[in-house]
């Protein structure tokens, strides 16, 4: 089986096939990055793309992915190693505490930003309120989310 | 003093050229003092050979060592790369102690803050560390011990430096990483080519002066984390992540309800299920598990595993609530001043007010995991631990082998909240691995790590008080908990401490010119697992005293922000307490006109030493949801080592406080905890967090923690705005609409 990852076309073991993308990525394929919280859809900590859209792995089956482009955590740095304007307005904004829900925060970023480019503090809580953080960093994960913006739109 | 040879290490992998340093002890460095318990030169002939710096133990007080270890223990290891680095025993769970003890380290070093490296420490390596890490104690208690330690290895390389150079000890600098002479900056050697020119090491006559604070260039400043960067890129190792070469996955059955233990075991179908390698089971030790080529199938094979279980008694919460009444029961009175029982005994004029708190699921995000490896008679463990020790003989235990043969790597941790003093992962990774040979992961479910741990005990305060001219005359505080402190600790020491210090954590008045005040502690042996969780039982227990001081300063007719004030000692203590709520009201504009149908309500707390006052501006909805808007806490931990790091953990306390006292409720229904996952352990999201105002308040130079203290009063503060804004008191948290509205 094939899943293609952060634009590379990867081998899954076939022990993977059956069960949710979370594990074939985390497991199946050694890519770290995606964080296991609940397993349920409510956390968000394993925020990924397909074709683009936020989406919790844990839930996805990995059937349903096939063909389809998927992108993670590992994915958004350009190739000359340039973090994204997520993962650094989260660096400026000295965002994260342990972290282990960061990779979804910054996926759920990413795809939202993408989707809208300016938003308004609202439009930001609406779009990272089903994300957890238990280190509670929700004050500086909306200020980080409105400086991505800001810095996406200088490098454009 | 006699000179002492430090025993060579010799690193299995390879040993190109093996090199004998010596140390020569003259002194003081065997004691320096009361905190540290050894410091040396030691020896290591490895890959590269390398020069290391022994610091010995953590200090004194809450963070005390246990010990027992003979091997050397280094808090920094120069290489003659000129490599630096930093090795931390305090572990990363969020709280940026990487950072600010690198601070620590780098400022007496005098190393730029770029060249210093943070590594992990374990039990096999870097300073030991008994205490491990929690109670919001390791900058404190390292503060003293690492500025010496590093300000002794800056000293040691200035004068071997300057002999290097052929000039005089006094003409030589630390600057940068280098020794160089003042005179003339071009001469001079970095610390690794020092290292690399030098046999003999000789400790210093005297210890080292510290810079005072006023000189400092990198404690007290807001350093990025030296950890984000590979967070934000995917390539952080928690306890979650480790996989190694042979890896196989591990699960195993865990009690069906609070009180079970294994009657019998057998593989049943297990084997059937694709994938499951092995079977595992004693029943002795309650274990009965598989491996298999993946997670799912080694949790489904432990499905297929025949287990019988005694279910135990199947309580309901009813009956668990009850243990906690306080009628009827001895306890230990713990503050006595004066004689507030006689005086609160058949008066009319007393007030009374009983408090309750939940049981609480610590509900860290990444769920508990470990990896065990067991090969040539050690059993190496990684995992996201917050006691590496603790751990270590938690495994040994387990498996009847000598704890030196176990040698425990902690991970970064996806939170810790004092759950991971405890890992119950490790255990199962090891008793699998040590029984089929592989290396094993364990990684818990969800619904696992909320229902196989412990919890923060549930609580009942009854106060009673009594205001005469306008001031508390008396008053008493009856203080009901499960145990905190007490699981982790042998039982003998129960007879030792009378009460258990983790449940009385916050409850003791500290308003000294109140005469006659008691504050007695009443402990029940609950059948649920109860432990840690952060802060201890401060939330709870200032939930209650400073709900019940509002009370009071209302039955006065007074002010409650001037009535605290009016209570507050003029030492040092009570200075610094009225410094924060002065320095909080004023920042949060309390007592001035708030937008229609909001209130603010005011509370303060202190815990390790660091006082803190919070006023929480809220507004309630006709369902009786609560609403806070804005949060505004003052803090004042002495000293900040790293100031942007102190307002994160403010703002993290603040929220996490606020989904205890808006959500967190965790019950127990027939024996089973109810809550399997987060649909019904909902914790706060984005969409309730309040705007949050910080004002850091530095006093004495002297940095406290900054892990649980700001915990304190949220609840409080909360539910003092809700008696400001209605007129009713709620003394139950979660501040639920339900409760709200039954007001």
């Amino acid at each position: 089986m094939e899943l293609n990852i952060n634009g590379e076309v990867r081998q899954l073991d076939e022990a993977y096939g059956d069960g949710v993308l979370l594990w074939a990525i985390r497991d199946g394929l050694g890519m770290i990055g995606t964080r296991y919280g609940c397993g349920a859809g409510i956390c968000g900590s394993c925020t990924v793309h397909v074709d683009g859209v936020a989406t919790r792995s844990c839930v996805t089956p990995v059937e349903a992915v096939v063909g389809k482009e998927i992108r993670t955590l590992e994915g958004l740095q350009a190739a000359d190693g340039t973090l994204h304007p997520v993962q650094q307005a989260f660096i400026d904004k000295q965002v994260p505490q342990c972290a282990w829900c960061m990779s979804g925060q910054v996926m759920q970023a990413v795809a939202f930003l993408e989707e809208n480019s300016a938003p308004s503090d609202e439009e930001i809580v609406d779009a990272m309120k089903n994300n957890y953080c238990r280190c509670g960093c929700y004050v500086r994960i909306k200020e980080a989310v409105a400086h991505a913006a800001d810095l996406a739109q200088e490098v454009s | 003093m006699a000179e002492e040879e430090v025993q060579a290490i010799t690193n299995e992998e390879t040993a190109p050229r093996r090199r004998r340093w010596r140390v020569t002890r003259r002194g003081f460095l065997i004691g320096l003092g009361t905190t540290c318990a050894g410091l040396a030169v030691g020896v290591v002939a490895g890959r590269r050979p390398f020069w290391r710096f022994l610091a010995g133990m953590l200090s004194s007080g809450e963070g005390a060592p246990s010990g027992g270890d003979s091997n050397p223990f280094a808090w920094f290891e120069i290489t003659p790369d000129n490599e630096i680095l930093f090795i931390s025993s305090k572990v990363e769970m969020g709280q940026g102690v990487h950072t600010s003890l690198a601070q620590i380290g780098a400022e007496e070093l005098a190393v730029d803050w770029e060249q210093l490296t943070v590594v992990q420490g374990g039990t096999h390596y870097g300073p030991n560390d008994g205490f491990g890490t929690g109670g919001s104690t390791s900058v404190a208690s390292s503060y003293d011990p690492l500025r010496l330690a590093a300000a002794s290895m800056r000293e040691m390389l200035r004068r071997e430096g300057a002999l290097l150079m052929g000039v005089a000890l006094a003409d030589v600098e630390a600057v940068s990483g280098t020794i160089r002479v003042v005179a003339d900056p071009s001469q001079s050697m970095t610390y690794g080519e020092i290292v690399a020119a030098v046999d003999e090491w000789q400790e210093l006559d005297e210890e080292p002066a510290l810079k005072p604070s006023s000189e400092h260039k990198i404690i007290g400043q807001s350093m990025a984390r030296v950890d984000f960067e590979s967070k934000l890129t995917g390539s952080a190792v928690y306890g979650y992540d480790m996989r190694v070469d042979g890896m196989v996955y591990g699960a195993v059955a865990h009690k069906p309800t609070v009180g079970a233990t294994m009657v019998r075991a057998a593989a049943g179908e297990a084997m059937d299920v694709p994938g499951v390698i092995d079977v595992v089971i004693n029943v002795d030790k309650g274990m009965a598990g598989v491996i298999a080529k993946t997670r799912q199938a080694a949790q489904a094979g432990v499905g297929k595993l025949n287990v019988e279980w005694d279910e135990g008694y199947l309580w309901s919460q009813e009956e668990i609530e009850a243990m906690l009444i306080t009628e009827g029961r001895e306890g230990i009175s713990i503050q006595r001043d004066g004689r507030a029982s006689r005086m609160l005994d058949d008066d009319a004029s007393i007030i009374s007010a009983e408090f309750k708190t939940p049981f609480a699921a610590h509900a860290h995000l990444e769920p508990q995991a470990a990896l065990a490896d067991y090969k040539d008679g050690i059993v190496k463990v990684w995992g996201s631990t917050q006691g590496a020790n603790t751990e270590q003989s938690a495994v040994a235990d387990l498996l009847e082998i000598d704890a030196e043969t176990v040698q425990v790597v902690p991970t970064y941790l996806g939170g810790g909240f004092g759950r991971r003093l405890s890992i119950e992962t490790a255990m199962e990774a090891a008793f699998l691995s040590y029984n089929t040979g592989y290396p094993v992961h364990v990684g818990w479910t969800r619904p696992d790590d909320m229902r196989q741990g412990y919890f923060r005990p549930p609580t009942r305060s009854v106060l009673r008080g009594k205001v005469e001219n306008g001031r508390i005359a008396a008053i008493e505080h009856r203080q009901s908990s499960g145990e905190v402190a007490f699981p982790f600790f042998p039982p003998f020491l129960k007879g030792v401490f009378g009460a258990d210090f983790g449940s009385w954590r916050g409850a003791l008045n500290f308003y000294s010119k109140i005469e006659n005040r008691e504050t007695i502690a009443y402990l029940a042996d609950l059948p649920v697992r109860t432990g840690w969780w952060r802060s201890l039982g401060l939330l709870a227990n200032i939930f209650a005293t400073e709900s019940f001081m509002d009370e009071m300063a209302h039955a006065a007719g007074a002010d409650p922000l001037q009535f605290r004030l009016d209570h507050l000692g003029d030492d040092a203590f009570g200075m610094r307490m009225k410094g924060v709520l002065t320095a909080a009201a004023e920042k949060a504009g309390y007592g001035q006109d708030l937008p229609e149908g909001h209130a603010h309500g005011i509370a303060c707390s202190p815990d390790v030493d660091t006082v803190v006052a919070m006023v929480a501006e809220i507004s309630v909805d006709d369902t009786g949801k609560i609403t806070v808007h804005k949060a505004t806490m003052a803090v004042d931990a002495g000293y900040f080592v790293n100031p942007d790091g102190a307002i994160a953990q403010t703002q993290g306390n603040i929220i996490m406080g606020l989904s205890s006292t808006l959500i967190e409720e965790l019950t127990i229904t027939n024996g089973v905890v109810r809550p399997r996952n987060f649909d019904t352990y909902p914790l706060i999201t984005m969409e309730r967090a309040p705007e949050i105002d910080v004002v850091l308040l530095e006093s004495d130079g002297k940095p406290r923690g900054m892990g649980e203290p700001p915990l304190g009063p949220v609840a409080a503060a909360v539910g003092n705005a809700l008696f400001n804004l209605t007129g009713k008191r709620i003394r139950q948290i979660p501040m639920t609409p339900e409760r709200v509205n039954a007001l």
